[in-house]
């Protein structure tokens, strides 16, 4: 089992291109250029007397449609603050209906690649790691990570939704990915991120046999030539280079019997977190699977809320 | 239709369809020390299968086989275990499921409901069928030779890994984690979470079906399969797991199977996580004589 020690001595040879900056405004500009058609279905069978909920969908980058569970709480008139739910490497987009009698939306998305929206971007599990890989411009999670800062505009284009008390949440690549959407867009007011994946990709990829790192291995070992082109193009997706700019509080979990994304990896994004951070470590858990998480991720972000609206009404 | 009839027409189905396997090297996944397999057969329903199966290099003679069963999702990828060094591993699918949905796609939430009132038609069921095929295939490709056959599964892999222990004595051992109580009384407890949940949605939409449910789900017996497992089967549950493996179930199905070690642990759907996991991969090395 790691301990906090192996954890603070790790150090990544991970650094952050000089364009970094750059590229993603880019990214971002490309987006805003693109529709965003927001929809919503409702799906009564999936709702109850605590929330209603919706089938959202959107256009992100490429003009890819994405899907998202999409639930509002069924009493109250709002605004109603919201979470902005990631979703892990290869398991389906959580419908999160616990929120609601609490007078919180939720937005679970399902980005690119993932059913439903992978009509037209579908490079499979294993596969979404690599694919693309030959460059930032092409790589998968350019899009993927675009996905989910198209989630905030969606968000941000509901009128029962509080702009100002917009949170994210989610475990695995969708720690990851709430480290990578609260850098990019400041509207997020906090986040948890739990065994956060795409950290550290070079030591990540060797500390363990395990997919989805070990994607990365099968593609060097079958293209040994391009290793440094991957990794240039994985600095660009690095969640160590996203954490600097996130301002926003965020907290990370980790299981230091991590087997999946290692413990050592998941602390190096923390420890460059630019704002207010709290670190939770699990001692004997493994990966997605301490079972005191889900209980401290719903209580930091009911406390977070709770307290932006006590702020919200004193000012 | 009762269980016994549901089953030997399944099977009667089974045999009647060409298995039609075939197994290509994938080059890109294979590791230094086993190959990875891409498999394709056929199952009954006119539904084509995939798995991913992998043997490692550099044995001779029969190798131990593990099966790891699908979880209650679409994607069922390679995973790795360690015992992969030294037993063939099979990770199968279900129709539906990625690589398998060529001629149904499953929808999550939505495919454990999907036919439920229906009787034979709830593709739940084509699901149960799917895993005995998974160990047809297994047997029927030819670049190892198989010795014992163990299964592992979580969730709906444990279930249908307990209904294939109870059909095929060729199974030597099962490690069942949080199995989901479909064909269960408990499934329809009210105030489940998902995936469970899905069946109370289901209910509440269509309050006049619930007798039809209740029939379609007297298809699948799980305690009637359990008391004909004859391979020692390591069974784990969350004490506190109100979506997938209700504590009631999970020791109600303890106490039916012949051969149980049952283990439960503070936790919810994730049963004993990485505690347990532990301990499983040590029983099933031990059960699989590569300890």
């Amino acid at each position: 089992m790691a301990t906090k020690e192996d954890l603070e001595a790790f150090v990544t040879s991970v650094t952050c291109p000089d364009d970094f900056d750059e590229f993603w405004s880019q990214t971002l500009t490309s987006l805003a250029g693109e529709p965003l058609e927001p929809s919503v279905t409702p799906d009564p069978l999936r709702s109850n007397d605590d929330v209603n909920v919706y089938h959202a969908t959107y256009r992100s980058l490429g003009g890819v449609e994405i899907f998202g569970w999409y639930s509002v709480p069924a009493i109250g008139e709002g605004p109603f603050p919201a979470i902005l739910v990631l979703p892990g490497y290869k398991s389906e987009p959580a419908l999160r209906r616990d929120w609601g009698r609490k007078g919180v939306a939720v937005l679970s998305v399902a980005v690119r690649g993932k059913l439903p929206s992978s009509s037209s971007f579908n490079p499979g599990y294993p596969g979404l790691l690599t694919s693309g890989i030959e460059s930032r411009d092409t790589y998968s999670y350019r899009g993927v990570i675009s996905d989910c800062s198209r989630g905030v505009d969606f968000l941000l284009s509901r009128p029962e939704i509080d702009p100002e008390r917009i949170y994210a949440s989610g475990s695995s690549q969708g720690g990851g990915l709430t480290l990578a959407t609260a850098g990019l867009r400041p509207e997020i007011k906090g986040g948890v991120s739990g065994y956060p994946f795409i950290c550290c990709f070079p030591e990540s990829m060797k500390m363990l046999r395990s997919y989805p790192y070990d994607e990365l291995s099968c593609y060097l070992r079958t293209y040994p030539e391009r290793e440094a082109q991957m990794l240039e193009t994985l600095s660009y997706f690095d969640g160590v280079n996203f954490a600097p700019r996130i301002k926003c509080p965020m907290v990370v979990g980790i299981a230091l019997e991590d087997e999946v994304c290692p413990p050592e990896t998941s602390y190096a994004a923390y420890d460059r977190l630019g704002g207010e951070r709290e670190l939770w470590l699990f001692p004997d858990s493994g990966h997605g699977n301490a079972h005191d998480y889900p209980r401290q991720e719903t209580a930091w972000l009911e406390q977070r809320i709770s307290a932006s609206k006590a702020e919200a009404v004193a000012s | 239709m009762t269980s016994a009839a549901f089953w030997e027409r399944a099977e009667a189905q089974l045999a009647e369809t060409p298995l039609d396997l075939s197994v290509s090297r994938d080059s890109f996944y294979s590791q230094p020390e086993w190959d990875v397999y891409q498999v394709n057969y056929n199952t009954s329903g006119g539904h084509r299968l995939f798995a991913w199966l992998s043997v490692p290099k550099g044995t001779d003679g029969p190798l131990p086989a593990l099966i790891r069963l699908p979880d209650y999702a679409s994607v069922h990828d390679i995973i790795y275990t360690p015992l992969r060094h030294r037993a063939v591993v099979m990770n199968a699918t279900h129709r539906g499921q990625r690589n398998s949905d060529g001629t149904y796609r499953a929808s999550y939430p939505g495919l454990l409901t999907d036919g439920i009132a229906d009787g034979e038609s709830w593709v739940m069921l084509g699901a149960y069928a799917d895993a005995l095929r998974a160990v047809d295939a297994l047997l029927g490709q030819d670049i190892a030779e198989i010795g014992a056959v163990a299964l592992w599964g979580a969730g709906l892999g444990a279930s249908l890994g307990l209904s294939l222990a109870s059909r095929r004595g060729r199974v030597s051992a099962v490690a069942a984690d949080t199995p989901m109580p479909l064909g269960h009384h408990s499934a329809v407890e009210p105030g489940l979470g998902y995936p469970l949940g899905e069946i109370s949605d289901f209910l509440r939409a269509n309050l006049g079906r619930v007798d039809d449910v209740e029939r379609t789900f007297g298809i699948l017996d799980p305690l009637g399969d359990a008391a004909r497992v004859s391979a020692p089967v390591l069974l784990s549950a969350g004490r506190f797991d109100r979506g997938t493996c209700p504590l009631s179930f999970a020791e109600e199905l303890a106490g039916a199977l012949p051969d149980c070690d049952l283990r439960l642990y503070d936790g919810a759907a994730e049963g004993g996580g990485h505690i347990h996991a532990v301990a499983r991969a040590a029983w099933l090395a031990d059960r699989l004589g590569i300890a």
